[in-house]
Formats: C-alpha cells, structure tokens, sequence
C-alpha cells in the first residue's frame, strides 16, 4: 500500500478566489437570477419606480412646473369627499367595465362555439380580430359617422323603417352605452380568439360520453361546455374587467376629449388624464390612479375567490 | 516614408481636420427652436422668414416644432421635466398665469417691452400681462361676434340680423327645421361640444350685458348675477323649445345648415372655403346680441414667450421682434403675414392695418377691437380646468337638468375655490 495522495488541484493561470466567484455566479441560486436580470431591470425602471414615484406624488401638489410639495392626504381626501366628479366618473367606470362584459362576454362564448362547428373558422376569426388591430383613433371616427344623429348609416336605417332616431352619443342618458357597444365590437375578436382556443382544449371524449348518454346540443352547451370553459371565462372576465376598468382612450376621441354630453361618457381614467394634463394636478391625478387601483384589486380579488370555488375549483 | 504611411496620415489629418471644423462649427451656431401649434403649411410664411433670418444672422439656426393645441400644454410640460424644452412658444393667454407663477417663462428685456407697448394696442397687450407684468409678444387675436346666415335668414322674411336676444330667439325659432324623426336638421342657433363653445359665448353674452365675468383680480366670479342666470335661461330655452340640440354644432355653419352662431373671426377660412365666391352674400357679422346696451364681446390671444431656461434667450427676443416687424418695405411682418393668410387678426397695430381687414366679413371684428367693445379673456388661474367646470355646469341648465341659479351657484363655488389657490 502506498501513501500517494493526490496533489490539490491547482487551477493553472486564475486565483482561486476569482474561481469561487465563477462557481456561485454558476449556482442554482445565483444563475437564474443573472438570466432574469435584464426583464427585472426593465420591471424595476419602468414598474417599480414609477409606481414609487406615483405614491409619492399622490401625496403632493405638483404641476410639473415647480418642485412637488408635501400635502400629505388632502388629494386622497379632496378626490374622495370634496370632488364632485369622481364619484361619477367612478360609477361611469363600473357602468363601462360592467356592461362591455356583460354584453361582450357571453356573445364571444357563443360565437366562438358556434364557429368552432363551422366552416371557415380562420376566416371569421380573422374578421372578428380585424377591430383589435385597426387604430382606436380610425375606430372612433368611424362610428362617430356611423352613429351621428342626422345623417349617420343607423339613423338613417332607422328612418326607413320608419323608426325614430335616437341620439347615440349626444344624449347623456345613452351615451355610455353606445361607447360600450362600440367597445364590445373592438373587444370581440380578442375574446372570441380566446375563448376558441379554451374549446379546442375540451377533450371531444366528453362530448362523445354526454352524447351516449341521449344530451341534446343545448345541454351539452351548459353541462359539458360552460363548466369546462371556466379557467378561460376566469381569465376573459379578470383580464376585460381591468382593461374596462383603465380604458379610456376610445371615450377620449369619441367625444373630443372632453367626455360628455354633461360627464355622462367621462370615466375615472380620462378624468385622471384631464386632472394630470389639462389642469396639471399630479398629485391628484396620482390619488385617483391608487384609489382606482384599490377597487381593481378588491373586484378582482372577489373574481378570483368566487369563479375558483364555485367554477374553477370545482371542475 | 511609404506610400501607404503617407496616404494614411494624410487620410488621419482630413478627417480629424473636418471633425474640429464641424465641432468649431456646432460650437458658433446657436439653435433657436420655436413650437407653435399651427402646422407646416399654416406656418409656411414664418418657415420662409425663419430661412431669411438664418442668411441674415449667420450662427443662428432656427427649428420648428408643431404642437397640437389640444396638446400644446402638455407638450411644454413634458419637455421641460425632460431638459427639451423649446425656446420660443406660441401659447394662448390663459395658460400664461400658472406658467408664469412656475417660472417657466423670461419677462422680456426693457427695450423689448417698450417697442410692443408702441406697436401693440393697449387691450391686446393686456392679454399678455399678469399682475402688471408683461410676458411676451401678443400675436393672433381671436374675437367672437354673431355669425349669421343671412341666405338662412332672408328665406324667414328677416332681412336684418338680431340685435337683442329676443329677436335672436324669434329667428332662431323661424328658421329651425327638423326632419322626419324629428331631429333638428337646420338649427336657428347652435352651440357645440368644445368648452369654449359654450364658455366663451357665455363670457362674450356677459361682456355684451356690461358684466364682466371675473372680479377685476381674478378671485371672485360673476356668475350669480342677475345677467349671468338670465343669459343662462334664455340659452336653456333655446334647448327646451327645440330651436337648438347637441347634436347642432359650429361646424353646421359652414354647412349651411344652421342659421347663428355665436364664434371667432378665425372661422374665416373655413366660410370662405365652405362657400367659395357665394362667401360675401352668405355670412354675415353682427355684434352679440344684448338688451340694447352698448355692444361688449370678449376677445382672446396668443403671444409669443420665451422659456425662462432657454439658453438664448437674447437672441430669441431679437428674433422675435424681427418676425414681428415689417422687413424690406412689406407692408406686414412675417407674423402678421402668416395671420393675414389664416384669417386671422393680429395685435399689432401696423399689422391691423395693413391686413386685409376691410371687408364684410373682418370689418365688425377689427371694429369690436379698436372701439374698445372686446373685453380680453380674463387671465384666470387654473383657467382650463375653471372653465371645464363651468362647462359641465352650463350643459346640465341646457339639458334641463339645473336651474340656472342653481348650477351658477355651483360653478361659482367651484371655481371660487380653485381661484383662491393662486399666490
């Protein structure tokens, strides 16, 4: 038996110090770290601080102008108690966000089964998808030709059936709602997609069973369909109720900026645009923007628990 | 030495060369940008004069920058909290107090002053003082008259237009037509969805009572007056009886589908383009209608300033004044002449008179400015976001919704509290 122990290794040319730097840089717990720092950087400089930023000057008066000064929680208390146009503006929001699911949700689940079923399907859902990626701005004028009171292609249609012709964006008890519609057709082609890829994932195997077993289409469609597809209207719902909840560019140029007829189509997300910009209060429109967070996060919280108890969950 | 060794030296010492004459260069020139919200073909004689001036003043360099109006403030904003801002803007009025109060722009040197108290009249210089200090150039000037159809009018057996509101509201009601559904189709009276559609009216009818619409400082308004919620009432009957509708706008005018209006001289252009040779024997100008007081209206500017953080700010002010005076005989500056094609007015006497300002159309407005019957538009604080206030309050007395005393009590409570925030 000989005592030749091995010789240490010796790296030939690096410290041994600058090799332990290599070795925890090549860690488990360091690598993916390095690999995702590009993406956090971009979070933290484009997310992060700003969303920082944004509660500081909420707490401020600030006009962009001159250095933001320390307020503490009058622009919380002046939105919240004082404003006379932000509890509107926030009803407006719900109406919108609300409505355009309401009526858009259940139209795309149905357009979307219908045309899984068809012929063509590439076809309409590319037709359907067309709003999605035409300007907001070429949308907008569009319907506001289509929609105008006189001389507009509804109205006129109207008159020759003989009908009456209601003032789609100048009366302020209808004008929301023409904004949702119009929103609901921008918003169809995104969901219907959605909801298509949700029914291409049902195994037919279920179907097959449910067809066995004597169930007409329509049972099918509320049995085995619907249940099935409540991870995908959990998400369409989550993902629709916070774009309405922030939209407002389409309101924007419907009504020239300025929301109206008298606020009625003026949503806490342009109002928060014309605080900041029009009347250079930052701080305020921060306010707003937390506070509208606030309701964001507890609807989609309350979402969240009721679609995975009685939807997700439980199928 | 090789030939090669030589070819690069040489090569070496060119381009070095170059670079230090170019950095000499950039290092002489001083760039001038100036944003304004017209755009390149609107601005194009002030573009030929910019190219003049850069020949006249070598070192000098000027740059363009066009700014949507609606976004104009913005647009300061943003390039000021980004270190870009330019060095000369074309602002409207109401936006110089809270820019002024932030330090955004220069007051201009003394001898600069008192060349545009010399060449300026003493209203439109008042538009571009606050608090007795003067802070720019007063370029175009905007007046709002009654804009009348007379085609419109004639067809109703009116020959005349109204000169009290009584008159306006029998011929509005004369010359309304709705079509099957009942939508007003040609409207007697129009406003508009714009805040100035229906804020300036309402400050032009109140100048037209005597009434001004602000306290002399700017703190108080004068919206619970007896005239203010009369000039409300009348405007909301308008609505109630049918003679007008949101749906009717300005734009109708030129469409000849409305028969009045009150509006700006600006319109100008679009009459004549809408119009063509029929312009003359179509629109008509008329003072705002009253209850038989002296006539009033309200008028509005821009003026030329300078940013207080502008690098050149001496050479801007020179600039500003050359634009602003007639060069090598011509009868207008460059200014006026860029307003003279808009159809616009200009604050600057020699310019005014010089301007194609005599005929039918542009006469009563030259006239409201030399008589002293335009009032400027008060300078308030927070002005935007005042009269979008008042805005709202007014669209809820036209919809029926509030009473005029009781929306004017409102607005005034609202804006009073806004006002009361200036230093």
């Amino acid at each position: 038996m000989t005592n030749a122990t091995p010789a240490p290794y010796r790296q030939p040319s690096r410290s041994r110090r600058s090799w332990k730097v290599v070795d925890w840089l090549g860690s488990k717990a360091v690598a993916p770290w390095i690999f995702l720092a590009p993406t956090l950087l971009f979070a933290v400089v484009f997310f992060i601080l700003p969303l920082i930023y944004a509660t500081y000057i909420s707490f401020t008066r600030w006009d962009g102008l001159q250095p933001p000064r320390w307020v503490g929680w009058s622009n919380y208390n002046y939105v919240l108690t004082v404003d006379p146009v932000f509890w509107k503006t926030l009803w407006n929001t719900l109406y919108f966000s609300g409505a355009s699911i309401v009526i858009g949700v259940p139209f795309a689940v149905v357009l979307a089964y219908a045309f899984t079923r068809s012929r063509g399907q590439v076809f309409w859902r590319s037709v359907y998808w067309l709003p999605m990626i035409t300007n907001v701005v070429a949308v907008a004028y569009i319907w506001r030709f289509v929609l105008d009171d006189r001389y507009g292609l509804v109205n006129r249609t109207l008159a020759l059936l003989g009908l009456g012709a209601p003032r789609w964006l100048n009366d302020p008890s209808l004008a929301l709602t023409s904004v949702v519609l119009i929103f609901v057709w921008m918003q169809l082609g995104q969901n219907m997609l959605l909801f298509s890829a949700g029914l291409a994932n049902i195994d037919e195997s279920y179907y097959e069973a449910a067809r066995l077993d004597g169930a007409g289409e329509t049972q099918i469609f509320f049995q085995i369909t619907l249940p099935l597809l409540m991870p995908t209207t959990l998400f369409v719902l989550i993902t629709n109720f916070i774009a309405g909840l922030s939209y407002f560019a389409l309101n924007l140029v419907l009504t020239d900026g300025n929301g109206g007829p008298m606020r009625s189509t003026t949503v806490t997300g342009l109002y928060m645009y014309q605080t900041a910009f029009n009347d250079l209060r930052m701080g305020r429109a921060s306010a707003m923007a937390y506070i509208l967070f606030a309701v964001i996060l507890v609807i989609t919280l309350i979402q969240l628990r009721v679609f995975r108890r009685g939807g997700v969950e439980a199928h | 030495m090789s030939i090669l060794k030589l070819t690069c030296t040489l090569g070496v010492a060119l381009v070095t060369s170059t670079a230090l004459t170019t950095f000499a260069l950039a290092q002489d020139t001083k760039t001038i940008k100036i944003a304004t919200h017209y755009n390149e073909e609107q601005m194009a004689p002030l573009t030929d004069c910019f190219r003049a001036y850069e020949t006249s003043h070598p070192g000098i360099k000027i740059e363009f920058q066009q700014a949507d109006y609606g976004d104009f403030l913005q647009t300061i904003l943003t390039s000021r909290v980004g270190g870009t801002s330019p060095d000369i803007y074309n602002i409207y009025s109401i936006w110089a107090p809270q820019l002024a109060s932030a330090g955004a722009l220069a007051t201009p040197p003394a001898e600069i002053q008192d060349w545009i108290k010399s060449a300026y009249g003493a209203g439109t210089v008042g538009a571009a003082t606050i608090n007795g200090t003067l802070w720019g150039i007063p370029t175009e000037l905007s007046v709002y008259e009654l804009i009348y159809n007379k085609k419109i009018l004639a067809a109703a057996g009116f020959d005349a237009p109204p000169a009290t509101w009584d008159q306006l509201h029998d011929m509005a009601a004369k010359t309304t037509t709705k079509n099957a559904q009942g939508v007003i189709d040609r409207a007697g009276y129009v406003y508009g969805p714009t805040v100035s559609n229906a804020v300036h009216v309402f400050y032009s009818q109140m100048f037209a009572e005597g009434v001004a619409p602000y306290s002399d400082d700017f703190r108080k308004t004068n919206f619970t007056s007896p005239e203010a919620i009369k000039i409300l009432e009348r405007q909301a009957k308008l609505f109630s009886e049918g003679v007008t509708s949101t749906t009717n706008t300005p734009d109708d005018i030129s469409g000849g589908t409305a028969a009045m209006a009150i509006m700006a001289n600006w319109n100008k252009y679009d009459f004549q383009t809408a119009f063509g040779d029929e312009f003359e024997n179509t629109i008509g100008v008329a003072p705002v209608p009253n209850d038989g007081g002296a006539p009033g209206t309200m008028l509005y500017s821009f003026l030329w300033a300078v940013d207080s953080t502008s690098k050149v700010q001496a050479e801007s002010w020179d600039l500003l004044k050359w634009l602003d005076t007639a060069q090598d005989g011509k009868p207008l500056s460059c200014t006026g002449e860029m307003l003279n094609k808009l159809g616009a007015l200009s604050g600057n006497l020699s310019d005014l008179a010089a301007m194609d300002v005599n005929d039918n159309f542009s006469k009563p407005f030259v006239d409201a400015i030399s008589s002293g019957a335009a009032k400027s538009q008060p300078n308030i604080w927070q002005a935007d976001e005042n009269e979008r206030t008042l805005r709202g309050y007014i669209e809820q007395v036209w919809a029926g919704t509030m009473s005029a005393e009781d929306a004017m009590k409102a607005a005034d409570a609202e804006v009073t509290a806004v006002l009361a925030e200036q230093p």
